[in-house]
């Protein structure tokens, strides 16, 4: 009953309109992670997403036994699944009973930060704050202040099917765009006999890969011009990658030209495919299967490419460079408790066990070490060496949720539009969506 | 010759014509029934045949891994769970708040009774949908989102007018002259209430909670809007169980069996009294 | 199954109501009036507070600029004036989403209004297994949950796996790994199956139902005096059947109006543009892109094209006497 008369009161409050208590507590300065702070009795609540769980989860617990043992302070984690973590993460911000950790995608944040939805950190009091990617730590800066750390990064290689190569009379990965071409002219005339073959599995609207081809002439997105943000795409150089993606697709993929990446491993994986171009640990994704896959602890069964596949930098075509980082919330009740937890999460001890884990340390220093330690990941070390990532405008976000470039690409392939008449169109939409006021 | 077959008039058709409206009410049936169909063959299919480039018609090798999957997922007892909460809170408040309401507009004529029924029949047509920015900023501001009762109050507003109008309809099916019977007899009006208009109302009752509860178990975009994945119902897990290998349709086809279930059974149940709520708005799958 | 039989379904006929005492205890009406408020009074609370309330919240919303810094801060947003409305109408993108909300909406009802009415014929001329059969059909159809209809259907259509693009390649056409959602036209036609699908046991029961209402002695009596099934139809069973059928087409387009959980689900939660109805389009620009006031301009426009529609709904209602 109790209950009941609160929420009614709460219910009335919200009626009278009482203003939310508006302390948002932005301009108290950099927070900073080191010094002691006697954390006994306290908890931080820390939002990270589902892959910390399923692939490094003892990671997370030895900076948290780490951090308890300093300050005294308990850790409780919260797994986020990534579909629609933005909503949550948006109605959470607005209360007052906030994570005090979050992590976002790297190409997530800025529109975070410019809205006051996290605190300011001391850069210098993270290890290897100097060479932090700079693909990751771009989001976290604004007007030379520090809003997030760099957590993980992920590139795209080529992944291949040995058998077929071999097969085909192809020796070695290519080293060259016009290798890695020649050698899916040889896959597709090899396997001409399958009608769902694609010498290079490509979705359509697989951006992520189309923007890389895009790069790899020198061509861009977009940028910002006197404070104001300019489409590049119809840049001669940017329209000659789009061609070239455009070519290739056209020519090796049958692959759905309305479907993102998010499942082509596991179509790669029924046996029609030669080439596809992924994060590092999707060749796993495709090799086996759990046999629950609902349960990321159930036995692995093979598929019909296991042990066939290997994986490569793709030649001459820089990779986007994913990945997280963390960030203390602005409404943190304990922003340096939580500044600290930071710290040891993205420390070169923690760094070390991503790295075991196949995933991508950080920064640039550490890059060479994850290559030696983990043979796995070494083409997408690489790969990473060699790497971009979006504009680093506050709305750039939008632009993805507004499927511009995904629209355009299917646009493009289906013959709707011309290159240049895609490209033209996505410039209009991007400088609309990232200059709105 | 006419011939009466359930009081279907057969005045001067054919054999031929008969036979032609068989064949084409057969044919109808199995397309209506398709979909469904391979609901059922997907979720019993092990995953090697159901992402398969020749799908098969029946289950070449019947397995139950994907209802064990389902089951199994960290979310999908809760989520149940949190449905079956969600739905009691709002379906038995909108029963109880709905039935006085109901009970003033079948049997009180009173000044303002037009300007009620209007109201009510006009808000089941408001998209509600539309409410929910202004929604979801209210509750947030008394910190009911992500909590299951924030839900349950909306679910109640999305009920109560649909409750309030079908239990009219059967308050007003019983006669006033009962009631009136009743008080000559020196009942007083809640005398008239306990023993007469609620027992007769009973089945009312039942089918108007039945019908709330579809309604509040099928909804996902509210929920999935207002909370997050560790206070949704089944329907939110539905639409975003996804694996790192994008969607598994076994589990989620066995998911989706499971979660409607409830209310397929229920729907059967009372599909005798659908008809008295076909056009009162707010029954559709 | 009673649906099955065609003794007179209790609804949608007008409810029997009986004679009114007129001259009931006058002494008794002004009390009775207050108790009728009284018990009327939790309804409406609930209704101000949490359906009134947020609609005008909605409305001012509407003239003001909210942001995500201003949930976050939760301070008031500035005020917008019309601009939010001004920025709506002048955009073409979304007269866009209103005509393709709105051609939609007539060819989807027109077709599930056609298919339920010839299916509620058709369910009078078949023997009594097959009507049996059609509604057990119709029955699993109408209870499955709209969400779980949609996610079939994605099924269904998906260009690798899905057990559509299998038949018609089986059948000669070219369909393997065809993609149903390049082409709007095509990615349409799918949503429009799927709605009308999803509508036609509503519409093809209650009309059914409707028209049983139709005296059989009018319909043999002009098959004796020579008249046509097709003039049976027009002259006599669609006249009688009119103001349920206004009734249904009209909820239809209600429902179909408000288009969602196909469309969002179909696109796997990111509806393109060609794919986006006025209910996703607002949803995406308020919680996708944190627009919260365009997204409620954008509703409350939704709401007034609708207006008209409901106060046909409402007086039709009122006229065939549902309402006393």
């Amino acid at each position: 009953m109790k209950r009941k008369i609160a929420v009614a009161a709460a219910l009335a409050a919200s009626l009278f309109g009482a203003a939310a208590c508006g302390n948002s507590g932005s301009d108290e300065g950099a927070t900073s992670a080191n010094g002691t702070v006697d954390g006994k009795g306290k908890t931080i609540k820390v939002w990270l997403m589902v892959d910390a769980e399923t692939s490094w989860k003892s990671v997370v617990e030895d900076a948290s036994k780490r951090f308890t043992e300093a300050t005294g302070a308990q850790v409780n984690v919260e797994y986020q699944q990534w579909a629609n973590h933005l909503t949550k993460l948006d109605a959470t911000l607005a209360g007052s009973d906030v994570p005090d950790v979050v992590e976002l995608g790297n190409t997530e944040f800025s529109k975070y930060v410019f809205s006051g939805g996290f605190a300011e950190l001391n850069k210098g009091d993270f290890e290897n704050s100097g060479t932090w990617l700079s693909g990751l730590s771009g989001a976290c800066e604004s007007e030379g202040k520090t809003y997030c750390v760099p957590y993980y990064a992920g590139a795209r290689v080529m992944i291949y099917r040995t058998d077929l190569f071999e097969k085909a009379g192809i020796t070695e990965a290519p080293k060259t765009y016009a290798d890695f071409l020649s050698a899916a002219d040889k896959l597709q005339t090899g396997n001409a006999a399958d009608k769902k073959f694609s010498a290079v599995y490509m979705p359509g609207q697989y951006w992520y890969a189309a923007m890389s081809w895009v790069k790899s002439t020198g061509g861009e997105i977009a940028k910002q011009d006197g404070g104001k943000w300019v489409g590049q795409l119809s840049t001669p150089q940017s329209q000659e990658g789009l061609q070239r993606w455009v070519d290739m697709v056209k020519k090796y993929s049958k692959a759905d030209v309305t479907k993102n990446e998010n499942e082509q491993a596991g179509i790669f994986s029924q046996g029609s495919g030669g080439i596809f171009y992924g994060n590092a640990w999707e060749q796993g994704v495709a090799e086996e299967v759990r046999k629950d896959p609902n349960d990321p602890n159930s036995a692995l069964v093979p598929t019909k490419v296991k042990g066939k596949l290997a994986a490569a930098p793709l030649p001459e075509v820089p990779s986007f460079l994913g990945g997280s980082n963390l960030g203390v919330t602005a409404k943190s009740a304990n922003k340096e408790l939580a500044a600290q937890w930071v710290k040891y999460f993205t420390d070169s001890k923690s760094m070390e066990g991503l790295i075991k884990a196949s995933a991508l340390p950080n920064a640039t220093a550490l890059l060479d070490k994850a290559a030696t330690d983990n043979p796995k990941i070494a083409p997408a070390a690489l790969s990473a060496k060699n790497s971009w990532f979006p504009p680093n405008a506050e709305k750039w976000a939008d632009v993805e949720k507004g499927n511009i470039l995904q629209t355009m690409l299917t646009d493009i392939l289906t013959g709707k539009k011309t290159v240049a008449d895609g490209a033209k169109w996505a410039d209009e939409q991007i400088a609309a969506t990232l200059n709105e006021a | 010759m006419a011939r009466h077959d359930d009081g279907v008039i057969t005045v001067g058709r054919s054999r031929t014509g008969t036979f032609f409206a068989n064949a084409t009410g057969i044919v109808f049936g199995l397309i209506m029934i398709f979909p469904v169909y391979w609901v059922l063959n997907t979720a019993f299919k092990p995953d090697r045949e159901v992402r398969s480039f020749t799908p098969t018609f029946w289950p070449h090798d019947f397995t139950l891994d994907n209802f064990k999957s389902a089951l199994g997922e960290e979310l999908f007892i809760p989520s149940m769970v949190n449905g079956l909460i969600i739905t009691a809170m709002a379906v038995a408040a909108a029963l109880v708040v709905g039935f006085l309401a109901a009970l003033a507009i079948a049997r009180f004529s009173f000044y303002g009774r037009k300007a009620i029924i209007l109201v009510v029949l006009a808000v089941q047509l408001v998209p509600f949908l539309a409410l929910l920015i202004p929604l979801f900023l209210m509750l947030q501001s008394v910190n009911l989102t992500n909590s299951l009762v924030g839900v349950a109050l909306v679910y109640l507003v999305l009920l109560l007018p649909y409750t309030v109008w079908t239990l009219r309809g059967f308050i007003s099916g019983i006669p006033r002259e009962l009631d009136e019977a009743a008080m000559i007899d020196g009942c007083t009006r809640a005398q008239v209430f306990w023993r007469i208009i609620l027992p007769l109302t009973g089945p009312g009752l039942v089918a108007t909670s039945v019908y709330g509860f579809i309604q509040a178990w099928n909804e996902f975009i509210i929920i999935n809007t207002l909370n997050d994945p560790k206070n949704q119902n089944l329907m939110a897990w539905l639409l975003y169980n996804q694996t790192e290998r994008g969607t598994a349709w076994g589990p989620l086809m066995a998911g989706a069996i499971i979660t409607s279930i409830p209310v397929v059974v229920f729907f059967l149940l009372i599909q005798r009294n659908i008809a008295t709520g076909l056009t009162a708005g707010a029954v559709k799958g | 199954m009673h649906a099955v039989d065609s003794r007179p379904a209790p609804a949608p006929a007008p409810q029997a109501t009986p004679p009114k005492t007129a001259k009931r205890v006058r002494s008794r009406s002004q009390r009775d009036s207050g108790v009728a408020w009284l018990l009327s009074l939790p309804t409406l609370l609930i209704l101000i507070a949490m359906l009134g309330y947020p609609l005008y919240r909605m409305i001012v919303l509407s003239f003001q600029n909210m942001r995500l810094r201003e949930l976050f801060s939760g301070a008031t947003p500035p005020w917008a004036g019309v601009d939010q409305y001004t920025k709506a109408l002048t955009d073409s993108v979304f007269w866009g989403v209103v005509g393709r909300t709105a051609g939609f909406t007539v060819v989807s009802v027109t077709l599930s209004v056609l298919a339920g009415l010839g299916i509620a014929l058709l369910m009078r001329r078949v023997t009594r297994g097959v009507r049996m059969f059609m509604m057990i059909a119709m029955m699993f159809v109408w209870a499955l949950p709209q969400l779980v209809a949609a996610q079939a259907f994605r099924w269904l259509t998906d260009s690798d796996f899905g057990v559509l693009n299998y038949v018609l390649t089986q059948l000669g056409l070219d369909y393997s790994t065809h993609s149903w959602f390049v082409n709007p036209w095509e990615g349409w036609a799918v949503i429009t199956a799927l709605v009308v699908w999803a509508g036609i046991p509503f519409l093809a029961i209650s009309l059914s139902a409707g028209l049983t209402q139709v005296p059989k002695e009018l319909l043999e009596a002009a098959t004796v005096d020579g008249a046509n099934p097709w003039q049976s139809l027009r002259n006599i069973t669609l006249p009688i059947l009119k103001p349920l059928l206004m009734i249904v087409t009209t909820l239809s387009v209600i429902w179909n109006f408000g288009l969602f959980t196909q469309n969002w689900a179909l696109r796997d939660g990111h509806p393109e543009p060609v794919y986006q109805t006025l209910a996703t389009y607002s949803y995406t620009q308020a919680f996708g892109r944190s627009i919260y006031s365009y997204g409620s301009a954008i509703s409350v426009i939704t709401v007034l094209l609708m207006f008209g529609v409901m106060v046909f709904y409402i007086r039709q209602m009122f006229k065939i006497g549902e309402v006393d």
